[in-house]
């Protein structure tokens, strides 16, 4: 593929935003960046692994907080030292992050390779019950967890200015997005898709299926690893609490706003959820209608009720939508009308197989 | 006709994302957190930038209207309005609920303006981020907050990263966000949990003939501190702790760590510390599991209260309490009655946890310690404003005022350590039947002048109270015997 065929128009909106973002210190509040940007790209970057893992593996994990959490709990241990919390080893930032990120993949691997034969709602519930798992462990082994969470963890002092860490998540959400673009294209991302859509066949054709899985399921950790050590940097503290049921739900709702089978997605459905968790309740009024803090669950609830009824593909795919009506339109102009409109699930379906470019 | 419906549902929810955004980038700009400028500010110093003295007092307070204790929202809210209400000469919003908050207060005159009221959820993460838009978008530079225990470690964390900062602490009971984490900026003008049960276990060994007691608490930092409160209380006097059980906090069935408990023939009695929605539902699961109630044999902390009887059955009566903030109603003092009297002429009413979140006189809420710990901490900010003149631009100055008051309250004077936690007084008391056969709350003694050290039990260098910490040991404590007798509401001093 050459240059001109990658300048799309898609790839150069996702270049504008990106400059539009690496600019955006200088142009918002330090507020949005530091708060609002800085944990959507955290908890965007944590969704796109449930992305990645649906889109081209047809493996919907609710494991991904698990790995998010196992690499800020193990960060928290390694590099703490001297406090009444963890294990207390006192090592070098940096080896601590190397740490964190090894046992984070090596528990993804683990748990992948266990996960690996089953597909659908049986790995849903099994990565479920990881994840339960996953939560007791840390909350009832106070030696790794606390007790009472791991407090005042302290970022490297390479990302010490709050702006830093933005930026490293931003650097790291876009090598994962075009890292994760990347991989569709390779033999093992084609070998992938190939088990998703037909992992029979693709063993008779002499891949060995449970190892693709396990392997995506690896990367994917490891990828909601990065994330937990910018959430731990970020947040400076975890807890148990920090990889409940609830947190691991509303990684799986972001992944859902944004839309499960776009990459984009996961971005887009983190940012509309810290928005609405920070701004809803400063909207003139709202409160009059009952639309308290209180109530935030319910309209995260009623706004993933609304765009499930509205477009199953989340948010990207009412743009999408939206995008291919201005499309057909542009192309049905100068003919007549070809009379009603093809079934607008067609395009985006196509683009979830991977056969768009 | 549904595709026109579609898109007026599409285009209706594409205007309520714009709105959000406009109100995102409109709340930046309005308050002063962080114009471009203010960036380098933030880069440089590698923390939050909350604006330090100058234009007053910009008051944040950090509630939980979700979570295990979101019923008492309301109440904490309430709390920190009365004292400005009472002492800064403020108005409240509504005189039907606190969350309207208040408005024109000023002391020496410096106005305390609030910025607004975070919503916690009882986790840390989530008080972290409440903290953060209060301080980095709201501009708050004092916070009175939080309500449970580990918020309050987190929020003491935060405030020594953030020294900027003012930190009056609402009513989060753990011990550690003093004593461990001695953030200069952090005080406590009220007890810890661990405070809050001294004496139980001197009046349990040596008046009620306990020798042996089964502990069930919470498992997190409250729940802990709690429970150790009472075991080196209980050691001390010369008491055997058998078992110690932790279930974890937000847990609906209990049968399974009930089933680990002694049977009631096994041991003297329970000392349970399950807060907020577990304690009547561990109880129930103790009835189904070790037959009925029998009150004398059952002793907790704050959380055991006349309301169990609803559920429960007058069976309960008999059981001993540790003491909150506040003393039950059977003791009526001329303060007390000042500061009820000042509540009910604030609100006409207000909806706390107490009447069930149904609107109810302001005094119901008042006498209880989640709304009390917000006043002293209210009561706090105002004086310690006063003592520096209204100036806050020094503000080492500012909190060497606040180490150094000693707060003449209604429930007794509170002065702070040298860890800035309060030094108070505990009143326990006992679930007794009433005339009309009613269960109610007896005062039973007043156990002066308690700190959270323990005589040396607990200090910055031991272990954070947990599941095995602190061992069951003999020791002397400061305040063995000099509890006072409260009888008919009367202290016998």
């Amino acid at each position: 593929m050459n240059l001109r065929e990658r300048l799309t128009g898609e790839t150069l909106a996702l270049a504008g935003l990106v400059l539009i973002l690496v600019l955006l210190p200088s142009l918002a509040t330090a507020f949005f960046v530091n708060f609002v940007m800085t944990q959507t790209l955290i908890l965007g970057l944590a969704a796109a692994t449930i992305v990645f893992l649906a889109k081209y593996g047809g493996m919907t994990s609710l494991a991904q907080l698990l790995m998010f959490g196992i690499a800020g709990f193990m960060f928290g241990n390694a590099a703490l030292d001297g406090g009444a919390r963890g294990l207390n080893l006192g090592w070098h930032p940096w080896a601590a992050v190397g740490f964190a990120i090894l046992v984070t993949t090596l528990a993804a691997f683990l748990l992948g390779a266990i996960a690996s034969r089953t597909t659908g709602i049986y790995f849903l519930m099994l990565t479920l019950v990881y994840g339960v798992i996953g939560y007791f462990v840390f909350a009832q082994i106070v030696e790794i967890s606390g007790p009472g969470g791991i407090t005042s963890i302290q970022r490297p002092d390479l990302l010490g200015p709050p702006v830093r860490l933005y930026y490293a998540g931003l650097l790291l959400s876009v090598v994962v997005y075009a890292g994760f673009r990347t991989i569709r294209r390779t033999a093992f991302g084609l070998a992938l898709q190939g088990v998703r859509d037909d992992p029979i066949r693709m063993a008779s054709l002499g891949f060995n299926v449970p190892l693709h899985r396990t392997l995506a399921f690896t990367l994917a950790g490891f990828v909601a690893g990065l994330a937990g050590l910018l959430n731990v940097w970020w947040n400076g503290q975890i807890d148990p609490a920090s990889i409940s049921i609830g947190p691991t739900l509303i990684l799986l709702i972001i992944a859902v706003i944004g839309g499960i089978s776009s990459l984009e997605g996961a971005w887009l459905g983190a940012f509309v959820y810290v928005l609405v968790f920070t701004y809803l309740r400063d909207l003139p009024f709202v409160d009059r209608i009952g639309i308290t803090e209180a109530r935030f669950n319910t309209v995260i609830g009623v706004i993933v009720l609304a765009i499930m009824v509205l477009s199953p593909e989340g948010l990207t795919g009412i743009v999408q939508r939206l995008r291919g009506r201005l499309r057909r339109r542009a192309a049905t102009e100068p003919t007549a009308s070809t009379g009603g409109s093809l079934p607008v699930h067609t395009t985006t379906q196509k683009e979830l197989g991977g056969t768009r470019s | 006709m549904s595709r026109l419906k579609r898109r007026t549902a599409l285009a209706l929810s594409m205007t309520a994302g714009l709105a959000l955004v406009a109100a995102g980038c409109g709340g930046g700009d309005d308050e002063s957190a962080g114009l471009p400028a203010d960036q380098e500010t933030v880069a440089g110093d590698g923390t939050g930038s909350p604006p330090a003295g100058g234009d007053g007092v910009r008051l944040g307070i950090l509630g939980q209207c979700e979570g295990p204790f979101g019923g008492f929202h309301e109440d904490v809210v309430g709390g920190a309005t009365l004292a400005m209400t009472q002492f800064a000469g403020a108005t409240p919003g509504s005189s039907t609920t606190a969350l309207d908050g208040f408005t024109g207060a000023e002391v020496a005159g410096t106005p305390i303006e609030l910025v607004g009221i975070g919503c916690g959820d009882d986790t840390a993460d989530r008080i972290l981020q409440e903290v953060r838009r209060l301080v980095e978008q709201l501009g708050a530079n004092v916070i009175i907050g939080p309500l449970s225990g580990d918020e309050g470690i987190a929020i003491a964390e935060y405030a020594k990263a953030n020294p900027e900062l003012t930190v009056l602490a609402g009513i989060s009971g753990s011990q550690e966000q003093t004593l461990q984490v001695q953030a200069p900026n952090y005080f406590r003008f009220y007890g810890d949990g661990a405070i809050w049960n001294a004496g139980l276990g001197d009046l349990l060994h040596n008046q009620e003939g306990w020798d042996t007691v089964a502990v069930i608490a919470d498992d997190y930092s409250f729940g802990h501190t709690s429970a150790a409160g009472f075991i080196a209380d209980f050691c001390a006097v010369g008491g055997e702790v058998t078992s110690r059980v932790f279930p974890p906090l937000g847990t609906t069935d209990y049968s399974s760590y009930i089933a680990q408990l002694p049977n009631p023939d096994e041991v003297d009695g329970y000392f349970w510390a399950v807060g907020g929605t577990g304690t009547q539902a561990s109880l129930e699961a103790f009835v189904n599991a070790k037959g009925d109630l029998t009150g004398d044999q059952h002793a907790g902390n704050l959380f055991f209260n006349p309301g169990l009887a609803q559920a429960l059955g007058p069976d309960i009566a008999g059981a001993y309490v540790g003491g909150f903030a506040t003393l039950p109603g059977d003791v009526q003092t001329p303060e007390i009655e000042n500061y009820l009297a000042a509540a009910d002429e604030t609100w006409e009413t207000i909806p706390g946890a107490l009447s069930g979140n149904e609107p109810a006189p302001p005094s119901v809420a008042a006498a209880f310690g989640f709304f009390y710990g917000y006043y002293t901490a209210g009561v706090a900010l105002v004086e310690a404003l006063d003592a520096v003149g209204g100036d806050m631009s020094d503000l080492d100055a500012f909190h060497e005022a606040i180490s150094g008051l000693t707060l003449d309250l209604p429930y007794g004077d509170i002065s702070l350590d040298e860890n800035r936690s309060g030094v108070v007084d505990v009143g326990l008391s006992r679930l007794v039947l009433d005339e009309s056969g009613e269960v109610v709350q007896e005062t039973v003694a007043i156990v002066p002048g308690v700190d959270q050290t323990f005589g040396g039990t607990f200090s910055p260098d031991t272990p954070s109270p947990g599941r095995d910490f602190p061992a069951c040991e003999e020791r002397d404590l400061p305040w063995e015997g000099n509890a006072i007798p409260v009888v008919d509401g009367v202290p016998q001093s």
